[in-house]
């Protein structure tokens, strides 16, 4: 995957991506604490939270 | 109130107040990201893009709503009513042209988004201010796409919804008083 925008670093984080962390820290950190949000709610049973997350993945070509 | 078809909310001044107080944590969460969305981004330019959203979504009544912000900045109701018209409205200069070419594109579908795209963001907003304007064009969407599918219709301000608690030795000795 190649950035469309440069970055400041050509360091890749821990899923492989681009390391974006210097980028607008503050509101990467609320999205991160959003998304954590999401996982441990338990509404809904993982299998289908699972299957709704690579679902939307592949509708988006989000292949990592 | 308009959440009707979801039973068991509590009471509350507005239907996003009645969905935060059963599911505090992500509620309160969303909330946070687009409070940061508007500090990381120039606030005119997401008040138009987060209105042309709200147009492309049917979300009316995020239409409703102004960031006080970006009033502050500058921008009014008249360049607001041409918002519609913004490819060929004199109004709009090149920057907030690039900002909502590619808030409609991505609204309509994110893959659709061209390098040409990005690039005229880039010319215009810098690097990381184009990484913060996409950051915040996918909290505002986020949002509104969530009031959209849960029938919330009411909420707090756009620059209430987010904002940071206060500090208690930053509430002032008169609003102790009140409370």
């Amino acid at each position: 995957m190649t950035p469309r925008i440069p970055l400041p670093t050509d360091e890749l984080n821990a899923l492989g991506l681009p390391d974006t962390s210097t980028l607008a820290p503050a509101l990467a950190s609320a999205r991160d604490q959003l998304r954590r949000a999401a996982f441990r709610m338990r509404s809904v049973d993982a299998v289908t939270t699972e299957l709704v997350r690579i679902r939307n993945a592949r509708h988006q070509s989000c292949y990592f | 109130m308009t959440t009707t078809w979801f039973d068991g909310l509590p009471a509350g001044d507005t239907d996003w107040g009645r969905f935060a107080a059963s599911w505090p944590v992500p509620f309160g969460a969303l909330a946070a990201v687009v409070g940061r969305a508007w500090d990381a981004t120039d606030p005119v330019l997401l008040e138009l893009c987060r209105l042309r959203m709200a147009t492309m979504l049917g979300a009316s009544a995020e239409l409703e709503r102004r960031s006080g912000r970006a009033r502050a900045a500058g921008l009014d109701e008249t360049k607001i009513a041409e918002l519609p018209a913004w490819p060929t409205s004199a109004r709009y200069a090149a920057d907030e042209r690039a900002c909502l070419a590619f808030a409609e594109q991505f609204v309509i579908d994110a893959n659709g988004v061209t390098d040409e795209q990005v690039a005229e963001l880039t010319r215009h907003l810098g690097p990381e201010g184009t990484y913060a304007f996409v950051q915040a064009l996918s909290a505002i969407e986020t949002f509104q796409r969530a009031c959209l599918t849960l029938g919330i219709a009411t909420m707090p301000d756009v620059d209430q919804l987010g904002a940071p608690e206060p500090e208690p030795s930053e509430v002032s000795t008169s609003e102790k008083g009140s409370r």
